[in-house]
């Protein structure tokens, strides 16, 4: 029956193309701007790799926040309300409005990747090249869960809010725009127990060669199954009020 | 509460339930039971509590004290079993998808569920479902596009997708125009008939009265009256007949008809349920001097009944109720 949701909320979302047209207009920009600007200090093909990265998991980031303000405004319309009456578990409404989610992030990733391969010259292996696009892909999945799980909470003007407090906060804090190494050693320290740094590391431990590590995954795993349950949460509780 | 019935037979059971908003109380102590196969309306003015009812009846909201039971378990359970059709109130159908596209996901939600269940009752095909809520000639149209009683129609037809034992409508003519009142009731009074169990509310006096073979008056959270549309018609005035009267007051509340009266002005005033035996009897009496009978619309007699119903103790009947 998820994969019904699925495509009953694909439809309404595809119908309205400029959403997607949105989500990858500024990681873009922003990806061809900064690589430029020679944030990471590395003003070769590493720098390249690194801000493709970045920018391609900051594009996610802006995507599933904006699938977080659309559920925010299905709640008044009784569309929310109208699932819970509906013989479906939570559990696979919520995963499946996530999945939706994660559909958004392809434009951006496909995108900014694209622009990597085809503007700033970055090279990869065919199989680095696909483990990233399905690493970052996969590994938004945690900060999906987050954003609907902020749709169901709070309104439509909350969840604008609070989307780009996380689409901004999380990203500069990940260092997906310069890396926690030009962080103070404090904030370093405190980075890399974000879900964006960890997320955005499991792609760049695929550029530099390396596999993704284990505390990597787990820290990720932990933000999934937190986020995921403030979710199930928040949609059981949006459908008391509408 | 009779024990070897309430499983097969109830499709709804309140028992105390109290449900308060800060200093406000909702929902006073409600004690409820309906049977199925009945379509049941739930009357009362606006803030009587009604949908705060029908919130806990669907398990959107939790009573504070009391125990909701629906078709014998709890309403989490009956709804996630697909076994109760909703129509909550006033909300609208969502964007960029087409009739036929929503209510193929709601009614395939609940052919999912049958099937996983092996619940009997079959859920019907889309066609057919379209057909009995006459929105056939809309499947093509966007769902947010559509004028409120069109809407209100497909917002029955998801409450009824999958031929649910019980449905609960929350005032679903509320801002309708007559005609689309009317087009809905036929398309609910249809699904009644073919056996379904419809619980409705309403502030409408006139759809109870039409609609339903059972009416709970509910007042303040509380059921002020309850049973058949004649039982509690027997019980509201509907005309006042008022005359001079001569000397002292004959006893007036015993006469056939009135529930009951007052006296001022050397004028009697008697509210009755039966005119015609009230004059005829007053006529035997002699006490016809300028004789008077007013009609009062029943708007005006569902009003007196919910306000002065906690005055005015014992008007509940038993007649539906058992």
């Amino acid at each position: 029956m998820i994969v019904h949701y699925i495509r009953l909320e694909m439809v309404r979302l595809l119908r309205d193309p400029g959403y997607l047209v949105m989500s990858l207009i500024s990681p873009l920009t922003m990806y061809l701007v900064f690589n430029s600007l020679d944030l990471t200090g590395d003003s070769g093909h590493g720098g390249a790799v690194y801000s493709m990265v970045g920018m391609a998991g900051f594009g996610a980031i802006g995507a599933v926040m904006g699938s977080g303000v659309a559920i925010a405004e299905d709640k008044p319309i009784g569309w929310i309300r109208q699932l819970r009456l509906l013989p479906l578990r939570p559990l696979e409404v919520v995963v499946g409005r996530a999945l939706c989610a994660m559909v958004v992030t392809l434009p951006p990733i496909l995108s900014v990747c694209l622009a990597g391969a085809l503007v700033n010259g970055v090279s990869l292996g065919i199989g680095q090249w696909a483990a990233v696009l399905a690493l970052l892909w996969v590994g938004i999945a945690p900060i999906a869960a987050l954003a609907i799980g902020l749709g169901y909470l709070l309104t439509g003007q909350q969840a604008q809010m609070a989307g780009l407090v996380c689409y901004m906060g999380l990203s500069l804090l990940g260092g997906l725009w310069v890396p926690i190494s030009k962080f103070p050693g404090w904030l370093e320290h405190l980075a890399t127990a974000t879900p964006i740094n960890r997320y955005g590391e499991l792609s760049w431990r695929v550029t530099d060669g390396d596999a993704p590590s284990l505390t990597g995954v787990l820290v990720l795993a932990a933000w999934a199954a937190l986020f995921a349950a403030v979710a199930v949460y928040g949609y059981r509780r949006s459908a008391r009020s509408a | 509460m009779t024990v070897q019935t309430t499983e097969t037979a109830s499709a709804v059971e309140f028992a105390g339930v109290t449900k308060s908003y800060g200093a406000v109380r909702a929902v006073d102590g409600l004690d409820l039971r309906l049977v199925r196969g009945t379509s049941v309306a739930l009357l009362g003015p606006n803030g009587a509590g009604k949908s705060t009812t029908i919130g806990m009846l669907l398990g959107l909201l939790q009573p504070d004290s009391g125990t909701v039971t629906l078709l014998g378990t709890t309403p989490e359970q009956a709804v996630r079993a697909g076994r109760v059709g909703a129509m909550p109130q006033s909300g609208r159908l969502i964007g960029r998808v087409t009739v036929r596209e929503l209510l193929g996901f709601v009614r395939l939600a609940y052919a999912k569920k049958t099937k996983a269940v092996g619940r009997a009752a079959a859920v019907p095909a889309l066609g057919e479902l379209m057909e009995a809520a006459r929105i056939t000639e809309l499947a093509g149209r966007k769902a947010d596009q559509l004028s409120g009683g069109q809407a209100q129609r497909v917002r029955f037809a998801i409450a009824m997708a999958g031929a649910p034992d019980l449905v609960v409508l929350d005032e679903p003519t509320t801002g309708l125009d007559i005609e689309a009142r009317r087009e809905l009731w036929t398309v609910v009074r249809g699904y009644a008939d073919r056996g379904g169990t419809v619980l409705f509310s309403t502030h409408y006096l006139e759809e109870a009265d039409d609609h339903a073979d059972r009416i709970v008056v509910i007042d303040r959270g509380r059921v002020v009256a309850d049973g058949t549309s004649d039982d509690i018609k027997r019980r509201v005035p509907g005309r006042t007949v008022s005359f001079d009267l001569a000397g002292p007051a004959p006893s007036l509340e015993v006469l056939p008809g009135v529930v009951s009266s007052e006296v001022g002005g050397g004028r009697a005033r008697l509210h009755t349920t039966d005119s015609d035996a009230t004059v005829l009897a007053l006529a035997e009496a002699g006490c016809i001097r300028n004789l008077e009978v007013a009609g009062a619309r029943l708007e005006e007699a569902f009003l007196t009944l919910t306000h002065a119903g906690t005055a005015r103790a014992e008007i509940r009947a038993e007649g539906g109720a058992r």
